[in-house]
């Protein structure tokens, strides 16, 4: 089997080269493969308690189905990326059941609680767009064979998880009076929310190997301008206010507020005009993670140890 | 809480080739049939069926997943 140093991969994967087992990889391939699928597996896994948190808002027996059948995927898309995690040497076991709530590495926007149906389907509209939206670049880009593969169901789910917040806004803002209120007001908070999710702007961004590597294809910038392609035209169609709009002179979205900027957690409200802030502020908000933060590690983390002396004291008797 | 890893192949329709889709941990025979089964619920699977990993022998390869149920052996 080959093994290649870090330029030799570089460029292999460059002209199309599959990897398929961890042999073939260098350090610098395994670890910043390792880091994109933690992000992605605990981004899965933290939707699940923060979308069950607003699923006892379900409006109707159909509902209270299909708000379950999304956790239950989301479910199922974390255990398939801590399986491949796994295959690289990773401990699903420790990954899962042995960080501090702190330790994971999910967008802020998931320690946030989702405390009504109108925030549940934003959440689908907005944040499950996001998912799509870094997930298909790593469909179409990525060079690690295995993650290609398992991406096919992911994707074929999170379209319907789309679809369903969609429909969903829709039904709300077309209803008009408060129903209209609650999504304008989901909006208000969720948009800035999955703006910031993207990271780094392109000229701020670091060296991460993720695209040297070919594990993706667009930048931070580039997947924030595909996320705003579909979500800006569709709240114009919905006549949901959003903070930002088409420059024809630019030719991309642009955001009406200064970006990065503070958020007020407690009220679920963006500081916009306290202006703009440095990143290392932002980061030290995701740092010391949101509201929801423990109890939604909690409540995944709960019952494991109980469970597992049960099992044991079986095995041994 | 010993888990097995599973390898999960699934076939569409009649005529279609029994594809690997995915993998499930588990901890036997029966509990791997029933996460497959929920996990992979993407499609009406005309077929599926599991396969503890290391009952797989590898034929070529001398890496990936497979290879550890052939190590040390000629
Ligand atoms: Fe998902
Ligand atoms: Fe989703």
């Amino acid at each position: 089997m080959p093994q290649f140093t870090d330029e030799e991969i570089k460029a292999k994967v460059r002209e199309g080269y599959v990897v398929e087992s961890p042999e073939e990889m260098t350090d610098g391939y395994r670890k910043a493969l390792v880091v994109q699928l933690t992000v992605q597996a605990d981004t899965e896994l933290m939707s699940a308690p923060a979308y069950w948190m607003a699923a006892r808002h379900a409006p109707s027996a159909n509902t209270q189905v299909s708000a379950h059948a999304i956790i239950q995927d989301e479910l199922a898309h974390a255990n398939i990326a801590y399986r491949l995690l796994e295959d690289l040497g990773e401990s699903k076991e420790h990954l899962v059941y042995g960080r501090q709530p702190h330790e994971f590495k999910h967008p802020y926007g998931f320690d946030q609680p989702l405390e009504n149906w109108a925030e549940l389907v934003v959440a689908n509209g907005f944040f499950d767009r996001a998912g799509i939206t870094l997930l298909s670049d790593v469909y179409q880009n990525t060079s690690y064979g295995p993650l290609k593969r398992a991406l096919v169901k992911v994707d074929m789910e999170e379209t319907f998880h789309l679809r369903h917040g969609e429909v969903w806004m829709r039904r709300l803002a077309k209803a008009g009076g408060e129903a209209r209120d609650m999504v304008q007001r989901a909006v208000d908070w969720m948009f800035p929310m999955t703006i910031e999710w993207f990271g780094l702007p392109d000229d701020l961004k670091r060296h991460s190997g993720q695209l040297e590597y070919r594990l993706k294809g667009l930048t931070n910038d580039e997947l924030r301008q595909v996320w705003m392609q579909s979500t800006v035209p569709l709240c114009a169609q919905l006549g949901l206010e959003v903070p930002a709009h088409w420059d024809d002179e630019k030719q991309e979205f642009v955001l009406d507020y200064p970006f990065p900027c503070r958020y007020d957690a407690g009220v679920k409200h963006w500081l916009f005009q306290e202006g703009q802030i440095t990143w290392d502020e932002v980061f030290e908000r995701w740092k010391a993670r949101g509201p929801m933060n423990e109890a939604y590690v909690e409540s995944i983390q709960r019952s494991r140890g109980t469970v597992e002396r049960w099992l044991d004291s079986r095995a041994a008797a | 809480m010993r888990e097995f890893v599973y390898e999960v192949f699934a076939r569409k329709d009649r005529g279609e080739p029994l594809t690997h889709i995915g993998y499930v941990d588990a901890l036997d025979d029966e509990t791997a049939r029933v996460y497959a089964w929920k996990t992979y619920d993407e499609q009406n699977w005309f077929e599926m069926c599991v396969v503890r990993r290391s009952a797989i022998v590898p034929v070529n390869r001398t890496d990936g997943p497979f290879a550890a149920n052939r190590r040390g052996t000629p």
